[in-house]
């Protein structure tokens, strides 16, 4: 820590501030607040949108608070007329090239440009167009990005390389060309992006947003031929309630139930059930590779926007990854086959949504071999490939479900709390927590522990994989064996530990990773803004409801024993073999004779 | 085809580049410039491009941001004669707006130039025409670049002369 401070004075009263640390954060700290835009706290400070500026005795010009650091004996003033007017001048020039569609964007009502022009009163347009319109990128199935709505902020750019290693986007071109672009513009369904959405959720504007299937879901639940389920992640139920105007990380488990009643879906179910039924799934994985010699360490399969990293970067060594579909995939596989025969209805008449903290799950969902339930059913019943449906038809993010509550007219915070449907809405604490980074792997532990000593656990809290920390380690004692394992979040960090890996020096038997900072309630679809703050809080909820639940290991979960009893017979059998489980594609770079040169 | 193994043999030299600066401050874009002339139509190929991603670690996106970045480096083929028309303020003042025009003409792709497209290769990949914000030639203009020989006080007349001879000499082979 920096302990040699200095005194600067900020309009007319002193102030003692460590060195070092930049006007902006000199001023919040004496509790004064500037404005900023392109400014956004542990991800970028790019000083391009010119709206921090404060005035500097003695300096030429105005300086931009974001970047320029305090001395001794500096006098600043942060509001005057000058500022004023060019703070105004900034956004009214950034305004200039942004399409005045406000009305109709995505994200109408929770825009940092819409806001800032309100707060520096911009009146008129003064000036004119210069840029040329371009067409927005549909290539991805997550994500929508519309360049004419960019402000070059820089903040998706800085996310995208800084925190994820991915940089699927950079600039380009120069002056008034000057984009956000793919790699020779191939739009990101065509270069190694992995739909994490970390860049949707820092953007100050609607370029970059997720890919909006509110109406289809709709048209679903009001055809009466449909039968609509719907499933929702843990992280959603720590999210939805801050997307409906409550405080950030407000549980709202029973609320979430009910306003998905009210939407109309015929059931309402819990991705939990299928998180507990991946634990039992895995956890035997692991037991099984441990005791068969089998590759490890094993890495968790939960988190898309990693599968498709790994796929990408990562392509010898997938065999690492456990071959369990993720949670949401597990559910649609289970719904349309053991739950739909339960019902006695037509799986072709079934659609699956799930509610997702995640934007990459979009794309999970629409992976070609994410139909096992057709291949299931599809010997017996004589269908051809025109019956071929998904196992999970639509994915909607957690702030496309708020916009969903939204358009109804629902009184979120009045609603009065509902329970689950069963079976598959009954879960215990363990899946709970998945929505946490570190909390696949607690959950893990304690199935795994107990199946594999046939002794209870005395505390059941594995409080060293939780927490914030990019790389978290323990150790655990199992019938006189030590497993080592290890947590990671953002791809950043989950690159550190493949890099060991490949180089044979991975000291772990399991190893958790988790594609978004915080784990999934700090993923790509939920609420904007998402800050370590706020991730902290929504985190605190989960292990609440975790602490809370009367059951809290997966294997104690009675409608996963019975799901065991009348379907699947036992983890890793036949039926889980084709239903629950998966295997994982090489993905090229980009040119796919050079892939194969190479 | 001989592509695949032309390719190899670009991508070998391209090796040999990598390796010749490799932790040089800046490698970048001497690897870039060396890479863009060994090819035939002195561009980045995709091919060439990904290579050098692959080789020198760097990701995709920002080799992209590099090369849209200087005007030095071409994403398309290059014409086999490159005619730069200075598009300065003094150039500018002494018509080298029409100049440009008149290149246009003659090689019959005025269409393309007016829809301020500000490089453009003819369909038959003979000649490139660019234009450039100032050759510091200001007391000649208006300054026109044919094949990086600088041309002053360029007039229509001249213009048509020194393009007719570079026609006469027939097509490549």
């Amino acid at each position: 820590m920096d302990t040699i401070t200095v005194t600067i004075k900020i309009n007319g009263k002193e102030l003692k501030v460590p060195q070092s640390i930049t006007i902006l954060e000199a001023c919040r700290r004496g509790g004064i607040e500037i404005p900023t835009l392109c400014f956004l706290e542990d991800v970028s400070k790019n000083a391009s949108c010119g709206v921090c500026l404060v005035e500097v005795k003695g300096a030429r010009s105005l300086m931009r608070s974001c970047i320029t650091c305090v001395y001794e004996g500096m006098e600043l003033v942060t509001h005057s007329a000058r500022l004023r007017e060019a703070r105004k001048t900034n956004v009214e020039l950034l305004l200039a090239n942004h399409p005045k569609d406000c009305l109709t964007c995505l994200r109408n009502g929770n825009c940092e440009l819409q806001t800032i022009a309100g707060e520096l009163g911009v009146k008129d347009e003064r000036f004119v167009r210069t840029k040329k319109l371009e067409l927005p990128d549909l290539t991805s199935l997550s994500l929508v990005r519309d360049q004419n709505k960019c402000i070059l902020c820089g903040r998706c750019v800085a996310v995208c390389s800084n925190v994820q290693s991915v940089s699927a986007i950079d600039f380009s071109g120069r002056g008034i060309k000057t984009k956000i672009s793919t790699y020779m513009e191939k739009g990101l369904g065509n270069v190694a992006c992995t739909y994490c959405g970390q860049c949707a959720l820092v953007c100050p504007t609607g370029a970059i947003v997720e890919r909006d299937e509110t109406e289809s879901v709709f048209e679903a639940l009001g055809n009466p031929d449909k039968f609509v389920v719907v499933q929702t992640a843990p992280a959603v139920r720590v999210g939805i309630g801050e997307a409906m105007g409550m405080d950030a990380g407000s549980l709202v488990t029973g609320q979430m139930v009910a306003g998905l009643r009210r939407l109309g879906f015929n059931r309402v179910f819990d991705t939990q059930f299928a998180a507990d039924l991946t634990i039992m799934e895995e956890g035997h994985e692991l037991i099984k590779r441990i005791t068969h010699k089998g590759v490890l360490p094993m890495i968790t399969s939960c988190s898309p926007g990693w599968i498709k990293f790994a796929e990408h970067f990562f392509p010898n060594s997938l065999a690492h990854l456990s071959t369990c579909k993720s949670p949401q995939q597990m559910f649609g596989a289970v719904a349309k086959t053991y739950y739909a025969a339960k019902l006695g209805i037509d799986p072709r008449k079934m659609v699956v949504v799930s509610v997702m903290p995640c934007t990459a799950k979009k794309y999970e969902a629409k992976r070609p071999e994410m139909m096992s339930a057709f291949e299931y059913w599809k010997d017996n019943r004589a269908w051809s490939d025109d019956d071929a449906f998904y196992d999970v038809d639509h994915v909607l993010t957690t702030r496309e479900l708020a916009r969903m509550f939204t358009e109804t007219g629902m009184q979120f915070p009045a609603l009065e709390p509902e329970e689950f449907d069963n079976p598959l809405g009954e879960s215990t604490g363990a899946a709970v927590i998945f929505g946490a980074t570190g909390g696949v792997m607690e959950a893990a532990l304690r199935t795994a522990y107990e199946v594999v000593t046939g002794k209870a656990l005395t505390d059941i809290n594995f409080t060293a994989v939780r927490g914030m920390e990019g790389i978290k380690e323990a150790s655990v004692e199992m019938n006189g064996t030590t497993v080592k394992v290890a947590v990671a979040h953002t791809l950043k960090n989950a690159r550190r530990i493949l890099e060991q890996i490949e180089k044979g020096e991975s000291p772990y038997a399991f190893i958790e990773l988790m594609t978004c900072p915080g784990g999934c309630l700090g993923g790509g679809g939920q609420p904007i803004p998402t800050t370590w703050d706020i991730r902290k809080k929504r985190a605190e909820s989960l292990y609440a409801e975790d602490a809370q639940k009367p059951l809290r290991k997966s294997h104690e979960n009675p409608h996963i024993a019975a799901l065991y009893e009348e379907f699947l017979k036992e983890p890793l059998g036949e039926v889980s073999h084709h239903l629950l489980h998966t295997e994982y594609d090489k993905r090229p770079m980009l040119v796919k004779h050079m892939a194969a040169e190479v | 085809m001989d592509r695949p193994q032309t390719l190899s043999r670009e991508l070998q030299a391209i090796d040999t580049i990598v390796a010749k600066h490799k932790g040089r401050h800046g490698e970048l874009l001497g690897i870039l410039e060396e890479t863009q002339l060994l090819n035939e139509h002195k561009f980045l190929s995709e091919e060439a491009l990904t290579y050098v991603s692959l080789k020198t670690g760097v990701p995709l996106s920002k080799l992209y941001n590099v090369v849209t970045f200087y005007s030095f480096f071409n994403l398309v083929p290059q014409g086999e004669h490159t005619i730069t028309v200075c598009r300065g303020t003094a150039c500018h003042t002494k018509g080298s707006r029409t100049l440009l025009n008149d290149v246009g003409l003659i090689l019959g792709c005025s269409k393309e130039l007016q829809n301020g497209e500000s490089f453009f290769t003819t369909p038959d990949q003979r000649f490139s025409i660019s234009t450039v914000a100032c050759f510091g030639q200001c007391a000649l203009a208006p300054v026109v670049a044919i094949d990086e020989v600088i041309y002053s006080n360029m007039t229509t007349a001249k213009l048509q002369k020194q393009l007719g001879k570079i026609s006469k000499k027939g097509k490549r082979p």
